[in-house]
């Protein structure tokens, strides 16, 4: 609740310092020090996110060729272009939503899985811990880019393996499905311990006493998990999954280094879609208005899943 | 309290004054300094080290910005663009020629100018037929096999002695593949656009023209679908799903596979830039080094004789670099460029031929190795290895997209595919 000046509540108007040399400041000494403090985060927020939207979404009115910055107003061109651009409409936006909802979902899986598992007392489950998050703390691109070696048609691993047992090299990034599922793959391998961590963490802050009473109630484990433990963490559930949908929404890096989003496009995702416009064919001017297209469908997709979770969350109270 | 806020001040104004004096004297002033920016490729490196030898002597100090080569273009055309002075010397490209040309300096008042071959200039010359680049080493496609495995006379001629070749090698066991080379984008000359060259087709009609007006005159049609390309995406068809002389996975190759699959001693034949030739030929990196022959092109049915890419990678000065440093960085290219010794150097680290063509006899009389290249590159027919406008990264693009659609697809999609990858590609080139 805000403060409301005395004067400010009668209808009166505060009068001028002049006058009243001991006039209570706007900011307390205390918000002046909070608003000092937020400055610096404030500042960088400005210069490296507000300032450049500003500048994206002006370039994406505008014929902006990066070699030729006439910067002529084209009002809504570059948006009725992407918006009639059969790629963008049947290929990139498919292929971003199905990555988002496969990688997701399965990550979640898993990471649910393993955060059980590592919620048990055994011998070396700190070593196991270790391991199990040795992905994410890798970065992306030298992920990606293992992962393009290990499913290599001449020299990865996977091949050998197939050849092996004798099926003979598969040319995964030759084709759609196959390059997809790697990308999928990687993505999950990637982002399936965080989901862990943060599952585990949730895990070992719910209370004993529920768990006990199912124990002596002679409950299954499955029933267990099915009937208290996934409800309980519902709220760690969809904060995870709000947070990971919108960061998977503009998957770039794993993308771009396994499959250009190739062959011949049939895996862009809305990243690379924008990152083609912009500094492959350097047209400032079309990448923006791509840019502003994707962030407007994120904005609308966390919109609703945001609310959702809102519920999940109220009713998990 | 106060007394410290003095000390600050009085710390604060003699540091001040000590820069402001260092400033202006003449110790400081006595050094001039360039930047570089460049890709970091060796021969970019080798090249710098000829500069930096005679920026030593002009008492210039060379430093250097390297620039990812992903970002290169963008980074380099936003900076000069803007009138940015961040870089005093770029590398420079015949891909970019016509991109750049309006923001760099002119240098045909270079010294060494008139000593290099004039047909990669083509790239570079500006709307006032000025030229924008001074050469550092040659860029060229060679076409490389392994001499322990085809003697003199086997050597292939046509694209189907390559199939024959490729064939019967991996038959007896000697090879897991015939030819390899890089198609993925960016890497479409490896494959896709030498043949294309030797099969007398090119992107847009007329062939092997490259003057934009005459481009325009005849409305940028892309001639991907007639039968001189169409030939050559049935052979690589073939090749990769038929005859398999090539990996299935060649269309996501690029050069890094490429190599090691060549270097792997699992691929008789490949093309590539001819400064691999000693990577190939390293025997830390390569287990068929030593065993690295020399060919012109095979030709296909279109074509009678090879026909081969010759291009310059070079170095450019931007206008928004003070008139001082534009001077100081033209007089510096200029040394490099009439330095034979220093080239002579870079031709030996790095198998990049030297621009200045008055060292090519003492190459060819002395080095076999130069002799060989200059017999089946230089010695050729040849074309230019991209066109030379603005869409043209845009053109290439739906070009890789197009082709590679097609040696994805089914065999009998290949005509259709190609029609409708032949409308990309003019569409990407009249694009506004």
């Amino acid at each position: 609740m805000a403060k409301t000046h005395p004067a400010v509540s009668n209808g009166v108007a505060p009068r001028t310092a002049p006058d009243q040399p001991n006039a209570e400041p706007r900011l307390g000494e205390k918000e002046r020090f909070m608003l000092l403090l937020i400055a610096p985060a404030g500042i960088v927020l400005v210069l490296f996110q507000i300032v450049p939207i500003i500048f994206g979404a002006n370039a994406s009115f505008r014929d902006w060729q990066l070699f030729n910055p006439a910067q002529t107003w084209v009002g809504l061109k570059h948006y009725l272009y992407i918006l009639s651009d059969s790629t963008f409409l049947t290929v990139v936006l498919p292929n971003t939503f199905l990555l988002m909802f496969l990688s997701v979902t399965l990550s979640l899986i898993g990471g649910l899985a393993l955060a059980h598992y590592l919620h048990r007392n055994f011998a070396g489950q700190w070593l196991m811990q270790t391991i199990i998050l040795l992905p994410q703390m890798i970065a992306p691109v030298i992920g990606a880019m293992m992962m393009r070696w290990v499913f290599n048609d001449q020299f990865g691993v996977v091949a050998a393996f197939l050849d092996w047992v004798g099926f003979g090299p598969i040319s995964w990034l030759a084709q759609r499905w196959p390059s997809f599922f790697i990308v999928i793959f990687t993505d999950v391998w990637i982002w399936t311990p965080w989901f862990a961590l943060i599952l585990l963490a949730g895990l070992r802050s719910l209370p004993r006493e529920p768990f006990e009473a199912a124990q002596i109630d002679a409950a299954g484990a499955w029933r267990t998990f099915t009937h208290l433990t996934l409800p309980m963490l519902r709220p760690v559930i969809a904060v995870c999954v709000l947070i990971r949908s919108i960061d998977a929404f503009r998957t770039f890096d794993v993308v771009w280094i396994l499959t250009g989003g190739g062959p011949a496009r049939s895996t862009e995702v809305f990243s690379i879609y924008t990152y083609i416009e912009t500094f492959v064919n350097l047209d400032f001017g079309r990448g923006s208005a791509a840019a502003i297209i994707g962030a407007l469908i994120i904005l609308a997709v966390a919109g609703a899943m945001y609310k959702v979770a809102g519920r999940v969350t109220d009713v998990s109270r | 309290m106060p007394k410290r806020k003095g000390l600050v001040r009085l710390q604060l104004s003699a540091a001040l004054a000590i820069w402001a004096a260092s400033w202006g004297s003449p110790a400081a002033q006595a050094e001039e300094a360039l930047n570089i920016c460049h890709g970091g490729h060796p021969i970019m490196v080798a090249s710098q080290k000829i500069l930096d030898k005679w920026a030593k002597k002009e008492n210039v100090k060379l430093t250097t910005t390297l620039i990812a080569y992903d970002v290169y273009v963008p980074k380099v055309t936003q900076m000069l663009t803007t009138g940015s002075a961040q870089c005093d010397i770029i590398w420079h490209n015949d891909d970019w020629g016509q991109l750049w040309q309006q923001y760099l300096v002119t240098t045909d008042d270079v010294a060494g100018i008139g000593n290099v071959a004039t047909q990669p200039l083509d790239a570079f010359w500006n709307d006032q037929h000025k030229l924008t680049v001074v050469p550092m080493a040659h860029t060229i496609g060679t076409f490389f096999y392994r001499k322990d495995l085809i003697s003199d006379a086997e050597v292939p001629k046509t694209f189907t002695d390559i199939v024959q070749i490729g064939q019967k090698l991996q038959k007896e066991g000697k090879v897991k593949w015939g030819y390899v080379g890089g198609m993925s984008f960016n890497n479409t000359w490896f494959t896709l656009w030498w043949t294309m060259w030797n099969n007398g087709c090119d992107i847009f009609k007329p062939i092997y023209e490259r003057d934009n007006k005459v481009l325009a005159a005849n409305g940028w049609t892309s001639i991907i679908d007639q039968p001189c390309h169409q030939q050559i995406v049935d052979f690589w068809w073939d090749a990769l799903h038929k005859d398999r002389i090539a990996p299935e996975a060649t269309t996501t190759y690029g050069r890094n596979e490429a190599n090691a699959i060549f270097m792997a001693g699992d691929a008789a034949m490949t093309v590539a830039d001819s400064t691999f030739w000693g990577d190939y030929n390293d025997k830390n990196k390569s287990r068929v080094a030593g065993n690295i022959g020399m060919a012109p092109y095979p030709v296909g049915p279109g074509r009678s004789k090879p026909i081969t890419w010759l291009d310059i990678w070079g170095w450019a000065i931007p206008k928004s670099v003070s008139p001082g440093h534009q001077a100081l960085a033209k007089k510096l290219l200029g040394e490099t460029l009439t330095d034979e010794d220093g080239q002579l150097q870079m031709w030996n680290e790095t198998g990049g031929p030297p621009p200045n063509v008055k060292i090519w006899d003492r190459l060819t009389a002395s080095d076999p190795v130069f002799r060989k290249l200059k017999e089946v590159v230089f010695d050729q027919d040849h074309a230019h290895a991209a066109y030379y406008f603005a869409n043209w990264p845009k053109v290439h693009k739906a070009y890789s997209d197009a082709v590679i659609k097609a040696l994805t697809g089914k065999r009998e999609d290949i005509p259709g595919v190609l029609k409708e990858g032949a409308k990309s590609v003019h569409d990407a080139a009249v694009a506004q």
